[in-house]
């Protein structure tokens, strides 16, 4: 019994050990390694630079950068933009596709292709529309005596550009979530309401919404998360331009480690980037934990 | 209080009619239920009241006012659904202030209305629970004060019991009657438990394949069926049923002959194929030299305290006979019987319907 | 007939490569090349099978656009078995990789084979542009000068001679003050419907187009030459550090601001590629820019305008009117110092091949053509009548400076391109302002380094090959 436990446990490590390996590779050793050049100067192109240990020197660097504040603001104002948006169109997508209408199960099918389109496709296809000399937007505004706008060349404009890509993009994400706890919802408490005359407003307001609640706490902040990583569409529409318009976290991250080649600094902000995701899902835990409906 | 008229009421889904073209008239203050097995139309026509499903063909009237095209929130009914329908995220007290709300009541009226409905139904000390911090008997009467709050003419049960345990069951039927006594609430129930309808009924529609079978009050559809179909559904253990030819003015089955009762005697013919019923109750074991109208051997006996159900055969026959338990005889043991026959129904085997003098 | 097609190319181009590289004297080797997808690449690429058929060697080139090449370099550079043996290196590159080691020197191969290279031929500073610390680091492919383009046709039509002597008290002509430029360019600003050479414009007309996108640093390729154009220099060399904040360099940006206003509406997005698309298409009266791109001006197959007017070419304006050094760059070909060495010898020949007088010449008879840098070509007469720009390329690289080739050159690029940027997007409020915060933040990382160092890397010795 003894030999067989033992060659058990054996066998055990021997199966376990590829996916320890490759969680290791991939995972665990990247981010160790990114950890330990975030302490040193590493200049991946000037190799005549010393690589040292620096201390908290690049931690400092960033944290009192003006320009890292400033990616900062501009992550969290395209968040602002882009999940407002996503949740309120989303929602009411899902209102609309959840009714039970002609077409619907189509429609709902065709709003999801945008979510299943590369985020690089995605800011490509603006890209075109929002051309200024060709693209189709300033084409279709032509008709109507309008433009031709910069669009993602505006510093009035770019922002609101790349917030409405991901918006086409990730709407049907929220939609998609949204209609899924709608169709779970249970049809009699609506009905008592239609029975009782509530208005659609306060049945929306005070029946389906508190009841959904939990799920688009969950869908925002899936997509916060993400859109705090937003990276593709800018780097293809703006590359953080005009100016430093749409410069947001990931740009700087980039910049610093690749074309400045500042792998210690461009790792550090990534830290600092981490701590600043695992401080938002700790306060979203807190406020799951305070929500006054769950018994 | 309203009355409710349903005139060739017709609801049809595509090209499948559910609900063919039913007359029904519900008095004011009536308490009415519509009877009947799973997918006989009873929720269907109680939901065409309420103004939740829209009425296909024929008409509808609620308190003499045709209501086919008028809102829900406008036809004066409330409802009280199967699985309570409850804002699972209010409080007792939250859920009666939402029906309350189009109402647009003052808030001391709201809250009068509240603690009174509460007090009734003795949820007073529940109005800051949730839904989810509730039995299901409590659970059902929020769902019941939640209709009532709002002082409706009409009051729709869709089976409000079914979800309780069977003690619970009895416990809210009988509370559920007072209330209509009380209010005197024009109330249509739907339910396909007979035992509910038996007790909280004024009129009992019974229904099938939506049809109405038969309208009456409990006493009439238990002891004058109008067909076979209410003939067995009403009463448990149902009505044996055993067919018979009419031959030298008896009815003879098979290894049974009973007389035919004076009342049926002009009503039939001799050679005609007839089914005659007779209920379990009015089935006597004989243990003297009586004229036996059967015999039948005992297959299985069921004690049930004060009686005994007894699982007949004679011949190709089962019956079901229901007996004071002092009498129930062994298993596999000879017995002769004796059909009541003042109870005796008989049926046109081919119709199906009562040979009987009906009263409509 | 195909035989003695082949045969007559293979003659020819074993004229063109002497006597070094023989006939299957590379086998056993492949070479890859990093490379762009530009003219100073894509007239060469088609035909590297010639060079096979020449040396045997397969040399396999991957096209990359500009914005985001010096990245694939750089990593190739630091990974310690190459799989590029060829790299395409604009000329501000040198410093990085020259002090890092990634580029084999040159100097002593070019001096070997200087006659063969007709070394004498080419224009000096094309080849001082790929040196650093004096050593030769790569070999121009194309030369390019900054000079201005313009529409020679709408210059010359006597109704927009007249207009705009009236308008401004002086005749229309290439300016040669950045003061004339912009006023051009405001005279040609013309909105659709508007009269344009006598006829009716059926879109908007720009006064001019130059770069202002902060991507890959565009902006600050159009805004260097201008500071240079007003005397600026990169740096100073009492210190080494960032001197792009001073007089020249404000001029500079005052000039590209100025022009704003005559610029197509997405100035902010243009990068080299767009600007020149809107001088290719004859939607621009004058655009300052590469020679490298300068070519598909006369080109109609690579642009509209040679079908609807006809392009004129001119030194860069200056500041004061007077001559300034005009600002060169080589687009050039180096050898990955990590390749072995038998690669090393066949990239040396395939240099040769592409980038010799004879190719050259083929190139600008074939009237695709690139950026010349060989004297006898720029002053051929035949080619100066279809490249009438040849005489201000061979003109202007007479008294001509290197462009910048400082190591941390990516951080200026990146640096300047996004405070222009944010200056002419009005983000920024003076053109002081940025200027100053660019510099500080170049300072800031020239400054952990010692002076002696600093200077080193901007001085630039006298390339050896000429010694």
């Amino acid at each position: 019994m003894a030999y067989i436990r033992k060659r058990n446990r054996k066998i055990f490590l021997i199966f376990m050990m590829p996916a320890v390996l490759v969680l290791f590779g991939t995972t665990i050793y990247p981010m160790l390694y990114a950890g330990y050049l975030s302490f040193r100067s590493y200049d991946l192109a000037k190799l005549f630079v010393p690589r040292v240990y620096v201390g908290w020197a690049n931690y400092r660097e960033i944290l009192s950068s003006s320009e890292f504040l400033h990616t900062l603001i501009v992550t969290f104002k395209l968040m602002a933009m882009t999940l407002s948006v996503q949740l309120v169109l989303g929602v009411g997508i899902a209102l609309l596709v959840t009714q039970r209408l002609p077409g619907m199960g189509v429609a709902r099918t065709l709003l999801l292709i945008p979510m299943m389109i590369s985020p690089v496709i995605v800011g490509l296809v603006w890209l075109f529309l929002y051309f200024p000399e060709l693209g189709y937007l300033n084409y279709f505004l032509s008709f109507l005596g309008l433009g031709p706008y910069a669009w993602i060349t505006s510093t009035d404009w770019a922002l609101w550009a790349i917030a409405i890509a991901d918006i086409w993009q990730w709407t049907p994400f929220v939609m998609m979530g949204t209609a899924a706890a709608l169709t779970n919802l249970s049809p009699e408490p609506f009905e008592a309401a239609k029975l009782d005359g509530n208005s659609p407003f306060d049945v929306f307001w005070r029946v389906t919404l508190p009841q959904i609640r939990p799920v688009l706490i969950s869908l925002m902040f899936l997509r916060a998360i993400d859109a705090f990583k937003i990276y593709d569409i800018i780097f293809v529409l703006t590359k953080g331009g005009p100016g430093d318009t749409t410069e947001v976290l990931s740009m700087f991250i980039y910049r610093q480690s690749f074309t400045f080649w500042r792998m210690g600094v461009g790792a550090a902000a990534s830290f600092v980037s981490l701590v600043i995701i695992v401080v938002l899902i700790t306060l979203f835990f807190k406020s799951l934990n305070r929500d006054p409906h769950q018994a | 209080m309203s009355s409710i008229e349903l005139k060739k009421v017709v609801k049809r889904y595509g090209a499948v009619d559910v609900v063919h073209g039913i007359d029904l008239e519900i008095a004011e203050g009536e308490f009415v239920v519509l009877l009947g097995p799973s997918g006989c139309g009873k929720t269907t026509t109680l939901r065409m009241i309420a103004g939740l499903e829209d009425v296909s063909d024929g008409e509808l009237s609620i308190g003499n006012q045709v209501v086919n095209a008028v809102a829900p929130k406008d036809r004066g009914v409330a409802m009280v659904f199967q699985n309570y329908a409850l804002y699972p995220h209010m409080t007792v007290r939250q859920n009666m202030e939402f029906a309350l709300r189009p109402l647009r009541l003052a808030r001391s009226e709201t809250d009068r209305r509240i603690n009174e409905t509460a007090v009734l139904l003795g949820l007073d000390e529940l109005l800051a629970r949730r839904p989810s911090q509730l039995s299901g008997g409590q659970r059902q009467r929020v769902a019941m004060a939640r209709a009532l709050v709002r002082t409706p003419d009409v009051f729709l049960f869709d089976e409000p019991l079914s979800n309780l345990d069977a003690k619970l069951r009895t416990q809210v039927r009988l509370e559920i009657g007072k209330l209509h006594k009380r209010l005197g609430t024009t109330i249509v129930y739907v339910t396909h438990d007979q035992v509910e309808a038996m007790t909280l009924a004024d009129k009992i529609v019974i229904m099938q394949d939506g049809h109405i079978e038969q309208t009456g009050s409990p006493q009439e559809v238990y002891t004058r069926p109008r067909n076979r179909f209410v003939a067995t559904f009403i009463g448990s253990p149902a009505m044996n049923i055993v067919p018979a030819t009419i031959s030298d003015g008896k009815l003879v089955g098979d290894h049974v002959s009973v007389e035919i009762p004076e009342r049926f005697k002009k009503r039939v013919q001799a050679g005609q194929k007839v089914e005659f019923g007779i209920r379990p109750t009015e089935i006597s074991l004989l243990d003297g030299a009586e004229q036996a109208t059967a015999t039948a051997r005992v297959e299985v006996t069921e004690y049930l305290g004060d009686e005994a159900l007894l699982d007949l055969r004679i011949g190709s026959q089962e019956l079901i006979a229901e007996v004071p338990a002092n009498q129930c005889p062994a298993e596999d043991a000879e017995v002769r019987l004796r059909f009541n026959p003042e109870a005796l129904h008989i049926f046109d085997a081919e119709t199906g319907m009562s040979l009987e003098n009906q009263a409509r | 007939m195909k035989h003695f097609k082949t045969l007559v190319v293979a003659g020819a181009v074993s004229l063109v490569c002497g006597g070094l590289a023989s006939a299957g004297e590379f086998d056993d080797v492949e070479l890859k090349m990093l490379a762009i997808g530009d003219t100073s690449v894509t007239r060469l690429a088609p035909i590297v099978g010639e060079f096979e058929e020449l040396t045997g060697a397969k040399v396999q080139i991957d096209q990359f656009p500009y914005p985001g090449l010096i990245d694939k370099i750089v990593i190739e550079a630091s990974a310690n078995t190459p799989s590029y043996q060829l790299m395409w290196v604009d000329s501000p590159w040198v410093g990085v990789l020259g002090e890092s080691g990634a580029l084999e020197d040159l100097t002593d191969l070019v001096k070997r084979d200087a006659a063969e290279i007709n070394l004498d031929d080419i224009v000096p500073i094309q080849l001082q542009e790929n040196t650093w610390q004096g050593r030769l680091l790569a070999f121009p492919a194309s030369g390019m000068i900054w000079h201005q383009n313009y529409r020679k046709d709408l210059y010359e039509h006597p109704d927009e001679q007249a207009a705009f002597k009236a308008k401004y008290g002086y005749d229309l002509a290439p300016a040669q003050t950045w003061d004339q430029y912009i006023d051009i360019a405001e005279f040609f600003t013309r909105k659709a419907g508007d009269t344009l050479a006598g006829e009716t414009l059926e879109k908007d007309f720009y006064g001019n187009a130059q770069a202002y996108s902060r991507v890959a640093g565009a902006i600050t390729h159009d805004f260097f030459p201008i500071m240079r154009s007003f005397g600026g220099q990169y740096w100073d060399p009492e210190t080494g550090l960032c001197a792009m904040d001073g007089e020249a360099a404000l001029a500079a940006a005052e000039v590209m601001k100025k022009l704003v206003a005559f610029n197509p509406p997405d100035y902010l997005g243009l990068m080299w590629d767009i600007r020149t698309g809107y001088m290719e298409r004859g939607e621009t009266a004058q655009s300052s820019y590469w020679s490298v791109r300068t070519v598909r001006l006369t080109n109609p197959d690579e642009a509209v305008l040679p079908t609807i007017g006809e392009a004129g070419y001119a030194p860069s304006p200056t500041g004061d009117g007077n001559a300034q050094p005009t600002m060169t760059g080589a687009l050039s070909f180096g050898i990955n110092s990590k390749a072995t060495e038998r690669e090393k010898e066949a990239a040396w020949a395939f240099i040769k091949w592409g980038t010799s007088r004879d190719m050259m010449r083929r190139f600008a008879n074939e009237g695709s053509g690139v950026s010349q840098f060989h004297k006898s070509i720029l002053s051929d007469a035949g080619l100066q009548e279809k490249y009438p720009y040849y005489q201000v390329l061979l003109d202007t690289q007479e008294n001509a400076q290197r462009r910048i080739f400082h190591p941390f050159y990516a951080d200026v690029e990146e640096v300047f391109g996004v405070e222009l940027n944010k200056y002419m997007a009005g983000e920024t409020e003076s053109a002081q302002e940025a200027l100053t915060n660019a510099c500080t933040k170049i300072n800031t990382r020239l400054k952990v380094f010692p002076q002696d160092m600093r200077l080193r890397w901007i001085a630039d010795p006298k390339a050896e090959i000429f010694n």
